[in-house]
């Protein structure tokens, strides 16, 4: 019997650590370009589920396996190597879990972010050290040893207590969410969207801190998010605050070359920009509280069998189960002037135009009325462009958005500024989003090494792209840094307390 | 023991072999009606651009495209509707003529700038404009295919049937012209004098050189 009990958690380690280290891998491919080169052996489409659900298999394998050790001792004889070998192993697997559930938890420390990655590293090298030199000494009787056993001596009572420890776990540890308590204010109570959150009511408002990894440009990846929300019977105040050294205002600005007009970029041609580019900051929010941003993370170059293929090789985000999810994604160029965050939504795929080189998947904006940014240029090329508009005056060459009244449209004769000339590639043609798309009134404001958004919105639009303000909210943060998609991200839910 | 080795080192090259090849090439697939001119009539691939024109192969029309250039295809300007003294001359708000702006002006300019290597171009006749009309496929965007149609808004634009009875609150202007509104999708009927938009049609005609616009123009991407 102890050697079925041996045999069934041997069978269960392998194919739990098999599913955790291939969709891990395809989550890191998000963070670590390199790994993109072996995507095609990774799975693809909602991994995080996947991810959760192996590694509660492995954490119940785990315990189990250690009360199994301690109540009946070592099953298999070993040569020194092996004995060697499995020890780096149990050691790996236990800083792999440990820091998994960290990292679950919005809990580890910054500077050992990458230590999950780094052990699941080791785990593949123990691997290969343990599976491939038993494969190299015994062939296909390695195998056999491990896999085979008669039906009759299978533990099924013990196959049963794993399903159901791990199925309990998964469930358990995907309920588990963060809570933003909301202080009440009056209606009366004037707040003015500034991004300087100099009302005293910030100051009384109870501070909740998230941890958020893996974004782009932050030192190893990590900022760390402060939330203050107030809120008065029709409209939900935000105030989020994020270290960010640098206060990027370069949005993909335009150079002057000896061959022309160029766009300056570092990724933007695959829409994955991530050096000249604006801060951003977005807040997705939804009334369900999955992993995976609630469901929405699809990862891999071509998640959905009947879509396009992304550029990028990272995934899109969509719902696939009928419900909105609401996305405000702040902008430090294009709607921060305008005192607004794009009101965004993830919804439905949507379907491919065939017009159109990038496609977003679930990830649109709400309509509009009127009101826009533009980009400077009249056709995007990665080798060259022409202007739409140059400036008036040398005043006005550096500014972030290059204004309207201040500019005049292109002609070549105008067309007299000297190579190394730096233009804005953002222009206000028109006056603010107008509609739908300007629910979400924001501002940031960049002070010594941090940025502070002050945001608000009316607890119920009315809009079908919208998710309502409650006590069943649930939102999640991300910062950018000078970056167009590679974002920081926290993993649990952060649920919305609303004392009124 | 050499032979499990070499199976060993035979799947991992099979695995880096499959790894190598199983890419996912990006490629466009083609409008089923429409194809990308662009202003010098040389037919362009779906993401591929500027262009200026496109060509409606259901209609076996050309499409002029609007921009937002300020040029005098700018999608912003508006028109009054005017045809050789039928109409309302100089209503609409352009920056291209010194005076205010009619269909007449547009067209002019258009047929000098000899548009898409074509000098033919004309207000849509309500059927050919009713045509584009689709539903939009973002929120909040105009009745076309908006991929192709670029800078369309949400508005009326002209079509060339005039010598409209005019209907309810226009009832006291008597007559006025067809126009096709892309923010819900219908043709309306409005005054000479309304500000409209306009988006121009030419026919290809017979000496047009078609060779131009089947080839598929690589050279320039997006």
């Amino acid at each position: 019997m102890r050697r079925s009990i041996f045999i069934l958690l041997h069978t269960a380690a392998i194919f739990a650590i098999t599913l955790s280290l291939l969709s891990g891998f395809r989550i890191a491919t998000l963070t670590k370009p390199y790994l993109l080169t072996i995507a095609a052996l990774l799975p693809s489409g909602q991994v995080h589920n996947l991810h959760l659900l192996s590694a509660s298999l492995l954490l119940s394998l785990s315990v189990y396996y250690l009360y199994f050790r301690m109540s009946i001792g070592r099953v298999t004889s070993q040569s020194r190597y092996h004995r060697v070998v499995t020890w780096l192993g149990h050691v790996s697997l236990t800083i792999c879990l440990i820091s998994g559930l960290l990292n679950y938890f919005d809990l580890t420390p910054e500077h050992i972010v990458s230590l999950h990655y780094y052990s699941a590293v080791a785990i593949v090298a123990y691997l290969l050290l343990h599976s491939w030199v038993y494969i190299m000494q015994f062939g296909c009787k390695a195998f056999k040893k491990i896999l085979l056993m008669s039906s009759k001596h299978v533990p099924y009572k013990l196959l049963a207590a794993l399903s159901l420890c791990t199925g309990v776990l998964f469930f358990f540890i995907n309920s588990l969410t963060h809570t933003l308590n909301i202080t009440p204010i009056s209606t009366q109570v004037l707040m003015e969207i500034d991004g300087l959150a100099n009302e005293p009511q910030w100051q009384n408002a109870h501070t909740f801190i998230i941890d958020t990894a893996n974004g782009a440009n932050f030192a190893n990846g990590h900022t760390q998010v402060q939330i203050k929300a107030l809120s008065n019977q029709h409209e939900t105040f935000f105030l989020f605050r994020w270290a960010d050294p640098t206060k990027s205002l370069q949005h993909l600005p335009l150079t002057k070359t000896s061959q022309g007009w160029k766009v300056k970029e570092n990724g933007f041609y695959l829409f994955d920009e991530q050096s000249y580019y604006e801060d951003k900051f977005a807040v997705m929010l939804s009334n369900s509280c999955d992993i995976g941003a609630d469901g929405t993370s699809h990862l891999g170059k071509k998640p959905f069998a009947d879509k396009p293929a992304n550029w990028h090789g990272k995934g899109y985000h969509a719902s696939l189960d009928g419900k909105v999810r609401d996305l405000w994604h702040w902008k430090a160029v294009r709607t921060n002037d305008m005192v607004l965050a794009d009101d965004n939504y993830i919804g439905p795929l949507a379907e491919p135009l065939s017009g159109q080189r990038r496609y977003k998947a679930g990830y649109q904006t709400d309509g509009k009325e009127s009101g826009a940014y533009v980009m400077n240029w009249q056709w995007y090329s990665p080798s060259s462009i022409t202007p739409k508009r140059l400036p008036t005056h040398s005043g006005n060459d550096d500014k972030p958005v290059l204004p309207w009244f201040g500019s005049q449209p292109y002609h070549q004769s105008k067309d007299i500024y000297p190579i190394g000339t730096h233009l804005s590639s953002v222009l206000y043609r028109s006056n603010r989003f107008e509609g739908d798309r300007a629910d979400v009134r924001a501002k940031g404001h960049w002070h010594d090494g941090f940025w502070t958004l002050e945001l608000v919105r009316q607890n119920q639009t009315q809009s079908k792209y919208d998710v309502a303000l409650n006590n069943d909210t649930c939102i999640w943060v991300s910062a950018f840094d000078s970056s167009q998609i590679a974002h920081t991200r926290h993993q649990r839910a952060i649920k919305l307390r609303y004392s009124l | 023991m050499i032979k499990r080795f070499l199976i060993s080192v035979l799947i991992v090259a099979v695995a880096g072999v499959y790894v190598i090849f199983s890419d996912t090439i990006i490629e466009p697939i083609a409008h089923p009606r429409y194809t990308k001119i662009t202003a010098q009539g040389k037919a362009l691939s779906p993401w591929q651009g500027p262009w200026a024109c496109v060509l409606d192969h259901q209609h076996n029309l050309l499409w002029e495209v609007k921009t937002d250039d300020e040029s005098i295809h700018d999608g912003y300007w508006t028109y009054s509707w005017y045809d050789h003294g039928l109409g309302k001359a100089n209503f609409g708000d352009c920056y291209f003529e010194d005076a205010r702006c009619d269909t007449q002006d547009l067209i002019r300019h258009t047929n000098q700038q000899a548009l898409c290597g074509q000098n033919n171009w004309r207000l849509p006749t309500e059927y050919e404009l009713a045509s584009l009309i689709q539903p939009p496929k973002r929120p909040g965007q105009p009745y076309i295919a908006y991929d192709y149609f670029a800078h369309i808004k949400k508005g009326d634009y002209w079509t060339s049937k005039a010598k409209v009875k005019l209907q309810q609150q226009f009832a006291h202007l008597k007559q006025g012209a067809k126009a096709v509104n892309f923010h819900s999708g219908e043709v309306v009927s409005l005054p000479y004098r309304n500000a409209a938009f306009v988006i121009l049609v030419s026919d290809i005609t017979g000496t047009y050189s078609h060779t131009q616009l089947s080839s598929r123009d690589t050279s320039t991407t997006q």
